[in-house]
């Protein structure tokens, strides 16, 4: 590798460290593109040859973080013991426990995401679609062990359950709960769904 | 017509004489309120500033900040009054519906068409939904409390008619409809679904959960 893309790759390293740390500290429309690069040790110029935008740049940093995380998850996904509903149950627990650890920085992704001046490129909150797959294969597993019922519509449930992980998060907005207090109602909010969803 | 449901017996409240200071800081604010509304449909949140907003209500931006703190504090002031404008469409399909699906599908898909016009300023709502101040957030659930207790109706009504099973936590239920129904507004945006659409989507969600809890 040459030693400009090796630098590239280190400027951009460092800008993605200090925004998260940055965003999660004082909020992310508190922070100026000038502040990330000064915590970085880079120039403003620098940031904006590596990413078009701020929005570019809190998007760039979720989906690094995630992509750690997807990693492991997909591994671990096929020894989770238990039913479906209980696997599901462990794979958002993991998750909002994730989050949860810089939850000021996940916010601000969230609400990004429902930003109406957002980027094409820009990969919004929801639409990971190496999550869903994740859900999905374990949807589809639940029905070839006859714990939900083959006529059901996955894609349905998966968004159903979708909307009740992303929204569940407005408790930490609004009150400050934390992973284990939104996980407990998750599993409340699963085992509701997989009521509907047993073979007749 | 006002269709005030049977739960909420408000007493008769006879409006007091209003000083002509407090009527013309009403006035004010209802100004304000129209321009700003215009200002950040045609704009967006972020493109509409408290100069504009002054100038197209016809007074100065210290007349607006009498009365608002910031635009924050407008643009949810806004939204509030919207969600209380729901509440007779919504009350509407509620007594027109007869099953708890139509209920709720009608009663949602009320608010979509409402909101149809107005896509950009939602939008920009639920993204700041995310980072609001619990005092915010307090007024937006006052605003929001007799909507919201439509949905706990259509839930009990359900019941009552042997339609719903009799033991579910309609609090938990209640919330993941309501968090559908928002759910179902980035999709519309986005894609530019239509209102039936927007609605028809949020109706085979609603199935999801109903099928678990149908009698």
């Amino acid at each position: 590798m040459g030693v400009r893309e090796t630098q590239k790759l280190e400027t951009r390293r460092k800008v993605l460290e200090s925004a998260r740390d940055l965003f999660n500290e004082i909020g992310y429309e508190e922070t100026t593109i000038r502040a990330v690069a000064e915590r970085a040790g880079v120039s403003v110029g620098s940031v904006f040859t590596t990413f078009a935008s701020k929005a570019d740049v809190l998007s760039q940093v979720m989906d690094d973080r995630v992509e750690h995380l997807y990693r492991e998850l997909e591994h671990v996904a096929k020894h989770m013991r238990g039913s479906t509903a209980d696997r599901l149950c462990s794979l958002f627990a993991i998750h909002y426990d994730f989050e949860c650890r810089r939850v000021r920085l996940f916010l601000a992704h969230i609400s990004a995401s429902f930003s109406p001046t957002l980027d094409r490129n820009t990969i919004p909150f929801g639409r990971n679609s190496r999550f869903r797959g994740m859900i999905i294969d374990m949807l589809a597993e639940g029905v070839e062990r006859g714990e939900i019922c083959p006529m059901t519509d996955l894609e349905l449930v998966l968004d159903t359950l979708m909307a009740a992980y992303a929204w569940n998060y407005r408790l930490a907005a609004a009150q400050g709960c934390d992973a284990a207090t939104m996980t407990e109602i998750m599993d409340r909010q699963i085992a509701l769904i997989f009521k509907g969803l047993k073979p007749h | 017509m006002n269709h005030i449901p049977m739960r909420m017996n408000a007493p008769a409240i006879r409006p007091q004489k209003m000083t002509r200071r407090a009527m013309a800081k009403q006035q004010t604010r209802e100004k304000v309120l129209q321009a700003a509304r215009d200002l950040f449909i045609e704009r967006g949140y972020e493109g509409a500033t408290i100069r504009d907003i002054a100038r197209a209500a016809g007074m100065s931006t210290g007349a607006v900040f009498a009365s608002f703190a910031d635009k924050t504090e407008l643009f949810d002031a806004i939204l509030n009054d919207d969600f209380a404008g729901l509440l007779d469409p919504m009350q509407d399909a509620f007594s027109a519906s007869t099953t708890a699906k139509e209920a709720l599908v009608g009663m949602f898909g009320a608010a979509y068409r409402a909101h149809s016009a107005q896509l950009p300023l939602i939008q920009a709502a639920l993204a700041a939904s995310w980072t609001r101040t619990p005092e915010a957030e307090r007024l937006r659930r006052e605003s929001l409390r007799p909507i919201r207790s439509l949905v706990i109706q259509t839930l009990e009504r359900g019941v009552e008619r042997g339609e719903l099973a009799a033991k579910f936590d309609q609090r938990l239920i209640s919330d993941m409809l309501w968090d559908l129904y928002l759910a179902g507004y980035r999709p519309a945006a986005f894609e530019g679904l239509s209102v039936e659409n927007q609605t028809d989507r949020l109706a085979e969600r609603i199935e999801v959960i109903l099928t678990a809890i149908k009698a």
